[in-house]
């Protein structure tokens, strides 16, 4: 906390000592762009994000996200709207203006400037003094880890490395929000695990309001305070990561957030629904009767050896199924159990020993009414 | 290494002990056709240019003998200094309009969608179509007296009598502008092709203005392209001989215009000969700069 104060402290020395650079508190209303001749690229976003958080826009390609984090930039210009950042509407405010910190998808590093050189580019625009500038350019390469690697030049560095010299870049400046498009697609996977957790960590030292654009639901889920599901350029859902996973608006979200199955059903009433051969409780609903989706999470779902089946709770869905096939993920086995009509992807932990299960056996499937969500076709 | 070699696509492939020394066949037969006729068309006829600018002349004839008095009068002549100094200003001059009238061009077709990129390109470049002969007539028409240019601004009254356009130095550069205009277009829009868009957004937000942008990010990426095509553009001017003739008016005393004068008129082979390889070691020079300002910047 005290390192990072004094690493990103915009404010002179000498001036009244703060508690932490002033950081914005962001907000879109009724965000739209729409392209010449086409269909709006993005609908009426609204969002409203504290200051400190961290907010994933989460999406297939495609579905707007990147559009709207370069309108927050103000790298595109907005149909209609607004964006305040602090009640402060800077809508038509060009980029060079807005104070944010942007991290782009392949670096976007200068490759004819150093490392160093690099970090320094947003102080050099701000007139700050050279000494000063150095010092801070030090103190942001300690921040991301690369003390040391000034005098490099880009394509000497790694991609992680690139990486983190761009977050060293954007931070440098004391930006009001940072704004990160896609930042770990181009790593390699094990390199995208360390550097979720590093950017998360430098995040909240910070205490840095952040938009983070990504099409990768681990991402999203484990690095964001809020995450906001897009689709088809609208915001699907916006919520805490339990409440999109564990409570999707719909069935989008449901499908796209973690792997899930979806099941035609036809709802009975407000908590039963027949699907294939069987009617099963469900998290209660106000669809209608009639034809549905249903969606339940394969690992949500239980299987028992057939013969133990006086152990169950009436309280639990449950339904014999005989095995289609196994796959060995490591870590999960998953099974696909025909239920009699649908067929379930159940997913169970492997511990060294696990059921002894093959082709053809019969199981029970079990689950909580809780798990099995129902959403309109 | 060996992994090269030995992937060589060789029929008579020799056994493994030969390997190393195979010649490569493939490569060199390859090359071989352009290697010819390099050596006929380039390398031996600047070799006799060479040759020639060693010998004496006297009344139109080659005679055997050695001499380097042909150097000596030409670097010793006051004329023919002035004239070095001319034509390589003229040069310069031609090779920076151009760069300024071309980089826009580039910089436009750079960001322009890529419906209409194509389109734009050919037309950018289409002027190479015509004959530079033709084009220079087509600067003669309009920039005489009575030209299209004269006439539009003497009749909307901006000047009393026309403008002396032609048959000077005015004349010349104009017309070695328009034409050298396509060269350095192609060079700075090859230049830009390394440019990524997203470097210039990174650079707006660190608070980069339009200006700051085009100096710090935009120009330095620029530079390699920018210094091809000034010198494709500084070597084809210096060497360019009809637009000088004919836009000059005989007006115009440059390298390009005397070796002609001296070799078909005079009938004076030697002389001719040692300004050719005079120019030979302009473009020498030129290439030594570009080289430097390249390997600096890349």
């Amino acid at each position: 906390m005290t390192l990072a104060q004094r690493t990103l402290d915009p404010r002179p020395a000498h001036s009244a000592p703060a508690a932490r650079p002033e950081r914005g508190h962001l907000r879109l209303e009724g965000v739209t762009k729409r392209f010449a001749g086409d269909v709006n690229a993005v609908s009426d976003v609204n969002l409203d994000l504290e200051r400190g958080k961290l907010l994933g826009l989460l999406g297939p390609s495609g579905c707007g996200k990147t559009t709207t984090l370069r309108m927050i930039a103000g790298l595109l210009p907005i149909t209609s709207g607004r964006i305040l950042v602090d009640d402060d509407d800077i809508s038509l405010r060009p980029p060079h203006q807005r104070d944010f910190g942007l991290v782009f998808q392949n670096y976007a590093l200068f490759p004819h400037m150093t490392v160093a050189e690099n970090v320094a580019f947003g102080l050099d625009m701000r007139r700050v003094p050279k000494a000063e500038a150095r010092r801070r350019v030090a103190e942001a390469l300690e921040l991301v880890r690369l003390p040391g690697y000034g005098e490099r030049k880009p394509r000497e560095m790694s991609g992680g490395q690139q990486q983190r010299v761009a977050l060293a870049r954007a931070l440098v400046i004391n930006p009001r929000i940072l704004l990160l498009d896609e930042p770990l697609s181009n790593l390699d996977a094990k390199l995208r695990d360390e550097m979720r957790r590093e950017i998360r960590e430098i995040q909240q030292r910070l205490g840095i309001t952040t938009v983070f654009v990504t099409h990768d639901q681990v991402e999203a889920l484990t690095m964001c305070d809020v995450v906001g599901v897009m689709s088809g350029g609208r915001l699907a859902q916006i919520g805490t990561p339990e409440d999109i996973y564990e409570r999707p608006a719909s069935l989008f979200v449901a499908d796209f957030v973690g792997r899930t199955n979806i099941l035609d059903c036809e709802v009975l009433n407000g908590h039963r629904v027949r699907l294939g051969d069987g009617v099963y409780s469900c998290a209660a609903t106000t669809i209608r009767p009639g034809k549905a989706k249903v969606a339940i999470r394969p690992h949500r779902i239980n299987l028992t050896p057939h013969r133990d089946r006086a152990l169950l709770s009436t309280s639990t869905n449950s339904a014999e199924g005989r095995v289609l096939r196994t796959t060995y993920v490591g870590d999960i086995v998953q099974y696909d159990i025909d239920i009699g009509g649908p067929t379930l992807q159940v997913e169970t932990p492997t511990h060294g020993r696990g059921l002894a299960v093959a082709v053809g056996d019969k199981l029970l499937c079990e689950w909580r009414p809780d798990d099995m969500l129902v959403f309109e076709r | 290494m060996a992994v090269s070699e030995t992937s060589l696509p060789l029929a008579d492939a020799p056994t493994a002990t030969a390997r190393a020394k195979v010649f490569p066949v493939v490569p060199v037969a390859l090359l071989a056709p352009m290697m010819l006729v390099n050596l006929i068309a380039f390398i031996l006829p600047v070799a006799q240019l060479v040759r020639i600018s060693f010998l004496e002349g006297s009344g139109g004839v080659l005679t055997d003998t050695t001499t380097i008095g042909n150097y000596v009068d030409f670097l010793t002549d006051a004329y023919y200094l002035s004239m070095i100094w001319n034509s390589v200003l003229l040069a310069f001059v031609v090779t920076v309009l151009t760069l300024l009238c071309a980089y826009p061009i580039a910089m436009f077709l750079h960001t322009v969608s890529p419906r209409w990129r194509n389109l734009l390109f050919v037309m950018t470049i289409s002027p190479l179509l015509v004959s530079s002969v033709v084009r220079t007539y087509g600067w003669m028409v309009l920039l005489g007296d009575q030209g299209l240019v004269n006439n539009m601004l003497v009749g909307m009254g901006l000047i009393a009598s026309p403008l002396r356009l032609v048959n000077n130095t005015l004349g010349v550069v104009i017309g070695l502008v328009e034409i050298l205009m396509p060269y350095m277009a192609l060079s700075l829009i090859a230049g830009f092709g390394r440019l990524d868009a997203s470097l210039s957004e990174a650079a707006a937000s660190l608070g980069a203005g339009r200006l700051s942008r085009f100096r710090r990010v935009t120009l330095p990426l620029t530079l390699p392209g920018v210094a091809l095509g000034c010198l494709l553009c500084f070597v084809l001017s210096i060497s360019s001989f009809i637009t000088p003739k004919l836009l000059g008016g005989g007006r115009v005393f440059l390298l390009a215009t005397e070796i002609y004068d001296q070799a078909v008129i005079q009938l004076e082979w030697p002389l001719a000969a040692t300004i050719s390889v005079a120019v030979l070691v302009l473009f020498g020079f030129a290439l030594a700069v570009y080289s430097n300002v390249v390997r600096r910047f890349d």
